[in-house]
């Protein structure tokens, strides 16, 4: 009976709202990835710039979200900066996971359109 | 190091047009059609009789109080105790009261369990049977030339595996065939396919879900388990437990919280 323990019992974590969270940061993470492709097929970008250029707009995005969603309500509840306990579980995840699953659809845009384009 | 000098092949943009964009099209309408064909065929879930569900569902009610104690007071805790502790060591929840001492049933006899196992074997189909058709035919049309450039590079070992046509010594991996286009198609179109058909659809990636959720049901109905064990073991957890709830010292916190 830790006082951890008590905490979850007095405000318990709702399974739904977490699945709901995550499910639409990763769908935004995964269309932006693909349209990110795009560009960077477009933009003829090779291989390390290529990849530079998915993290740092994968980042942007992340950043964006957490500006104009999370903040708002989070801020006044009395969390810090760049605190994102109010909607998400862990704080590594929410920044870096996008990297990872929307890293094939941004392959597959990026080949198709730096095919197309440069002929 | 020498720069290796970047090795470009004309093509004819052509290419393109009867190529790339015709494979994409038939994967993403494969998928389509794969994920309704999954929903039109599943088999609607069975309809148990009321002995079933009341010994599955009086289980739950047992590991339901077990979890959540905290939200009880300390009056229905015990009162919900006692009563299912009463119930489960007399077996009033039982399917068959009569067979209490015997071993459960076989799995591969009892027909209610079948039918489980031939929907998750038929969603497996599902998913084997077109990639290896559209694998086949893409081997047949495609084959034998280089449609495009990947735009990163790769080791020479990918070559045998994405150049499948085109035997060359010198050629740089960063050249595919179509049946590279198609294995690209398989990770990239899974987003694709999340922004159509909505979540869980059945066109992703359905190996690494079944897995997931396998274990976590499987303990409890699945075939071959004694429910009368199950009624037992949940008598003796309900019986340890050292009971607290939330509501005590509630007025206590709320005065804290409260500001004038």
């Amino acid at each position: 009976m830790t006082s951890i323990e008590r905490e979850f019992q007095i405000a318990p974590i709702v399974q739904e709202s977490v699945v709901h969270n995550s499910r639409t940061l990763f769908n935004l993470q995964s269309l932006t990835a693909s349209l990110f492709g795009v560009g960077a097929g477009i933009l003829g970008l090779e291989s390390y710039y290529g990849f530079l250029f998915y993290i740092i707009c994968s980042l942007l995005t992340t950043l964006l979200f957490y500006v104009l969603r999370v903040a708002p309500s989070s801020l006044p509840a009395g969390k810090g900066a760049f605190d994102t306990s109010q909607y998400f579980r862990s704080p590594y995840e929410f920044w870096t996971g996008g990297l990872l699953n929307g890293l094939a659809g941004f392959i597959l845009t990026w080949t198709l359109f730096f095919g197309l384009v440069r002929a | 190091m020498a720069q290796v000098p970047v090795q470009t092949i004309h093509r004819d943009p052509q290419l393109f047009y009867w190529i790339l964009v015709p494979i994409t099209i038939v994967m993403i309408l494969t998928g389509v059609l794969r994920h309704y064909a999954t929903v039109l065929m599943a088999t609607a879930p069975k309809k148990l009789d009321q002995k079933t569900i009341r010994e599955q569902r009086s289980l739950l009610h047992g590991i339901n109080v077990r979890s959540n104690f905290p939200v009880l007071s300390k009056h229905s805790f015990t009162t919900r105790r006692d009563v299912l502790t009463t119930a489960y060591e007399s077996g009033a929840y039982l399917k068959d009261p009569e067979r209490r001492g015997q071993a459960p049933p076989n799995p591969m006899s009892d027909p209610s369990s079948m039918e489980g196992m031939m929907g998750m074997m038929k969603n497996q189909m599902a998913m084997i049977i077109p990639n290896t058709l559209i694998m086949s035919w893409i081997n047949a049309f495609f084959s034998g030339y280089v449609i495009m450039k990947l735009p990163f590079p790769l080791t020479i070992k990918f070559k045998s595996m994405l150049q499948a046509g085109v035997a060359t010594k010198d050629m740089d991996p960063r050249w595919m065939s179509s049946i590279s286009w198609y294995f690209l198609c398989i990770f990239g179109l899974q987003s694709v396919f999340n922004f159509l058909l909505g979540n869980d659809n059945a066109a992703s990636q359905m190996a690494q879900q079944m897995g997931q959720m396998a274990p976590p049901t499987g303990q409890m109905f699945g075939p071959g388990v004694d429910p009368d064990k199950q009624f037992l073991a949940e008598v003796e957890n309900l019986a340890v437990i050292e009971h607290y709830s939330v509501l005590d010292g509630v007025e206590q916190r709320l005065l804290e919280s409260a500001t004038v």
